[in-house]
């Protein structure tokens, strides 16, 4: 077209280093060209040309007192009256600005609407170069200092970045301005309207259909709408963003568009608390602009150019704003958040104004907490999470064990000692399986309830436990079939890398066992006849197989159902493997061993130790009723064979036992002699008898003399006087006992008096009174004539010592005599 | 893991620790993990005169790798059960000997 006395061919604005956000008339002109629909006689009512270019002073009269607006709009325009300090400075720069070059008038007289364009076309790129030269010769107080703080460059860079957009626009469709054309003709208002609608359709996709004097904002303005969340400067641009939005939708959701500029905390909303300067500077301006743009099209030019705002960005603010005032007031009155422009805010009533503050905080608070939690926001995406999340839980599964296995076998070898202690210990466990269980639930447990513990994840905690649980399965199958790999070895070097972790910490040796160590018979060593390394393997072997069959027991299956063949043949089973343990046990035990006179048998040898003598209860656990027998029998054959008895021999002199022999014989008498006392008062009198008989046949003497001799004796004859009592057991039976008992009377009687431990002053030799009481109940009157006779001397000298020593300790003393003196039908009362 | 295993069961019970750096720390054991590292509480140093820069803490967390020997409490050791957790673990550790 002609009217931009320009070479068209020469500015292609379409190209893309031209920026061609800054030069959105050419883009109306070529619309102009191929779409006729909107005209601007049209819409245009030609108000400017009644209007006087040099009469520029009246503008404060035209606006100032805008008669024209309803009464409560003219509250709105109150910054007119702060902004008319800057009047004159406005003035001074139309003046200058008419000084300026004539290039940047050039386009000046033309028809209006070409004049627009043309202006905008030539003149664009220039008066925005001309504005930063005359920068700095700008009075100090424009009003547009905050443009100044703005880089203008920015806007070129940025309308690359988003400018295509107008260039883009197809020929907006002729609905919305017909409506507007009509209104425009009659008030200014309506003229904003339509530039609201431009406004609103430029920014949907759909092409704005761009009433024809200012169309040439649009694009600009989004560019720079753009800008400003690009780089988020927080000034009076705002203003820009924030109202344009709302122009367009005024009962909207202002939030959404508002957000943006929230996400920079520096304003949250336009705060109350903003300085007036933003709005002093903005306002006067804009209200100004549309009527110049009526009254004299260069003006436009020349005011854009002064206000170094080639594009357009704040002119629209002011009207906008005081048109969204208008809307707030007409329309909308009752929506205090809606208010982003401080001038609203003295129209509210006192209530209302509370209530809008109160908001306002709460809003900004929420918005800055936001701000606090979303700083870290998307460091991680939720691959990596993942990621993270099975790492963590395959070590736990590495260092827990598989959780499948808790309470197995496996986890009982793990942490054997711990569970069976806490069950010995509480029983406030249950399972001896808890603590480890719990430790994998918990872990699980914790994870679920932080979750559903925010409130936004409301939705589905218990979905995520469940995706958690599947994933620490997955992890724990995943472990478990990967292959174990302790070594690697990467290809081509020469050492490997051992992983390692708590539960098989890295094998800093590697030592071949050979299977075939056992086979290796070494030549059994003898020191004085016994080979303790022998005897201790023998030992441990008992104790793997006591551990085994104790595990069988755990593992008993249930009783049978009558006709249940798979259960049938579990439970035969499980006997059969019990049956093979206990041969294996009694292999092991060596009862049967003949007696080698050079050499202790091998069973009283496993008992010469402490942790043989501790093994006797738990053998009889696991023993049939005969065998047994044979363990009792054994033992009190070879009685005086046994180290307790033959090194715990009594002595007329005061030497005390060393502490280790004192200890062994305690042992041995709760380990050994209670199991095979309370295995005793089982057994009839045929074989009480039978073993007394036996043990006649051994060194009585030295067996009496001893502890445990005398207890082990004390137990026969204690065993069968109960059988006596209960009148059991048949003639034959009794005949035999008194002949066994007669029999042993005759054996011991010589060694009664020397029984006795030499200390009379402790109750030490409390045994031997109940080992006389034993015998005295059984003995007939005779042999208790014998007994007394025997042992009387120490009666007397115990009763002598009971005067001396004080009451309690003699009450104590005289009882165990009198144990004895009461069993033959005497009292110790009767020598006192 | 017999001595955690055990370790567990003296949680809550006084013992003394001794460091490889011959401080000995008397406490109540309050927790140890698989690597033995000890948490003792209301703890008191033996030879405080000589150590007197501990003798304001209250709690301390040790490393199992410093220890040196804990002193159990007799009473609260099962010898035959302690005994046969170990007759386990050589079991299990030549098993996995043999399996390794």
């Amino acid at each position: 077209m002609s009217f931009f006395n320009f070479d068209q061919s020469r500015h292609n604005t379409a190209a893309p280093g031209f920026s061609q956000a800054h030069d959105p008339f050419a883009s109306l002109a070529n619309r102009e060209e191929d779409a006729e629909e909107i005209d601007f006689e049209d819409t245009y009512d030609g108000l400017g040309d009644q209007l006087e270019e040099t009469n520029d002073a009246f503008n404060d009269d035209t606006f100032g007192d805008d008669v024209g607006e309803p009464g409560p709009v003219g509250k709105d325009f109150d910054f007119f009256g702060q902004t008319a300090k800057v009047a004159n400075v406005i003035e001074e720069e139309n003046v200058r600005f008419n000084r300026q070059p004539p290039a940047a008038k050039a386009p000046q007289p033309v028809a209006q609407q070409p004049a627009y364009t043309s202006t905008a076309g030539p003149s664009f790129a220039q008066p925005s170069y001309n504005y930063f030269a005359q920068a700095p010769a700008r009075p100090a107080r424009t009003g547009y200092e905050k443009y100044h703080e703005q880089p203008i460059e920015d806007l070129q860079v940025d309308a690359a970045l988003w400018g295509v957009a107008p260039k883009k626009q197809p020929p907006p469709p002729a609905q919305p301005a017909a409506p507007s054309a009509p209104s425009g003709g009659r008030k200014m208002l309506s003229l904003e309207e339509v530039e609201a609608q431009m406004r609103a359709q430029a920014k949907a996709a759909t092409p704005s259909p761009a009433p024809q004097h200012q169309p040439h904002q649009i694009p600009p303005e989004q560019a720079y709408y753009y800008q400003q969340q690009a780089q988020n400067q927080p000034q009076a641009h705002f203003q820009a963003g924030v109202v344009e939005p709302l122009y367009h939708q005024p009962q909207g959701h202002p939030m959404t568009i508002l957000q943006r500029p929230h996400s920079k905390p520096a304003t949250p909303a336009q705060p109350p608390t903003q300085p007036p300067a933003i709005h002093q500077h903005q306002q006067p301006v804009p209200p100004q602009q549309p009527t110049q743009i009526l009254q004299n099209p260069n003006r436009l030019s020349g005011d854009a150019a002064k206000i170094g705002l080639p594009i357009h960005p704040t002119p629209p603010t002011g009207p906008q704003a005081a048109h969204q005032g208008h809307r707030q007031q007409g329309s909308l009155p009752r929506q205090p958040p809606m208010i982003l422009h401080p001038a609203q805010l003295a129209q509210l009533s006192e209530e209302e104004k509370a209530a809008y503050l109160e908001q306002e905080a709460k809003r900004a608070k929420r918005n800055h907490k936001i701000f606090q939690m979303s700083r870290d926001n998307g460091i991680m995406t939720p691959q990596d999470k993942n990621f993270i999340t099975r790492i963590q839980l395959q070590q736990l599964v590495a260092a827990t064990g598989n959780p499948n296995e808790h309470g197995t076998d496996e986890s009982l070898a793990e942490d054997f000692y711990y569970q069976v202690h806490s069950q010995i210990q509480a029983g406030q466990r249950q399972h001896p399986s808890q603590p480890l269980n719990q430790f994998a639930q918990t872990y699980l447990f914790q994870t679920g309830s932080r979750q559903g513990g925010m409130r936004r994840h409301n939705r589905g905690p218990e979905n995520h436990m469940q995706r958690m649980e599947q994933q620490v399965q997955r992890a724990v199958e995943a472990a478990k079939n990967k292959p174990k790999n302790k070594q690697l070895v990467i290809e081509g070097s020469l050492g490997k890398i051992s992983f390692s972790n708590a539960k098989t910490p890295k094998p800093l040796l590697n030592i071949k066992r050979h299977d075939s160590a056992n086979d290796v018979k070494k030549a059994a060593h003898y020191v004085n006849g016994r080979d303790k390394k022998g005897e201790l393997k023998a030992l441990e072997l008992v104790y793997t197989t006591l551990m085994k069959m104790e595990d069988h027991d755990r593992n008993m299956p249930m009783a049978p159902a009558e006709d249940d063949q798979e259960a049938l043949a579990k439970v035969f089973a499980w006997t059969n493997e019990g049956q093979a343990l206990n041969e294996q046990l009694w292999k092991a035990l060596r009862v049967q061993d003949p007696d080698q006179p050079d050499r202790i048998h091998p069973f009283m040898a496993l008992l010469s130790y402490n942790k043989g003598k501790r093994a006797i209860p738990r053998i009889f656990r696991h023993t049939t009723h005969e065998q047994r027998l044979s363990i009792l029998t054994r033992v009190l054959l070879s009685l005086d064979h046994l180290d307790v008895v033959r090194e715990g021999q009594v002595t007329t002199d005061q030497i005390q036992f060393n502490a280790a022999m004192r200890e062994n014989i305690e042992l041995f008498m709760a380990a050994v002699v209670n199991t095979l006392f309370s295995f005793t008062n089982e057994l009839g009198l045929d074989l009480v008898g039978g073993i007394l008989g036996l043990v006649c046949t051994r060194n009585v003497d030295v067996i009496a003399k001893s502890k445990i001799g005398a207890s082990m004796l004390t137990m026969l004859l204690s065993r069968a006087e109960t059988i006596k009592q209960k009148l059991v057991g048949n003639e034959q039976e009794w005949h035999n006992w008194e002949m066994h008992y007669n029999h042993f009377f005759n054996i011991i009687e010589p060694s009664l008096p020397y029984i006795f431990p030499a200390s009379m002053n402790t109750n030490e030799d409390t045994y031997v009174w109940q080992l006389l009481a034993a015998m005295g109940i059984g003995a007939s009157p005779d042999q208790q004539q014998r007994l007394v006779i025997a042992v009387k001397d120490r009666v007397m000298e115990t009763v002598a010592l009971g005067k001396t020593l004080p009451p309690a300790l003699a009450i104590e003393r005289l009882g165990s005599v009198n144990l004895f003196m009461r069993s033959i039908g005497l009292d110790v009362e009767l020598l006192q | 893991m017999l001595f955690f295993s055990f370790f567990k069961t003296l949680i809550d019970h006084e013992v003394t620790v001794e460091l490889k750096n011959d401080i000995q720390i008397r406490g109540v054991l309050k927790s140890v993990d698989q690597f033995l590292n000890i948490k003792l509480d209301n703890i008191q140093v033996v030879e405080e005169l000589k150590y007197p820069h501990l003798s304001a803490v209250k709690n301390v967390f040790i490393r199992g790798s410093v220890v040196r020997y804990v002193h159990l409490p007799q009473e609260s050791v099962d010898i035959p059960l302690l005994e046969d957790a170990t007759r386990r673990e050589a079991a299990n550790q030549a098993t996995k000997a043999k399996q390794g």
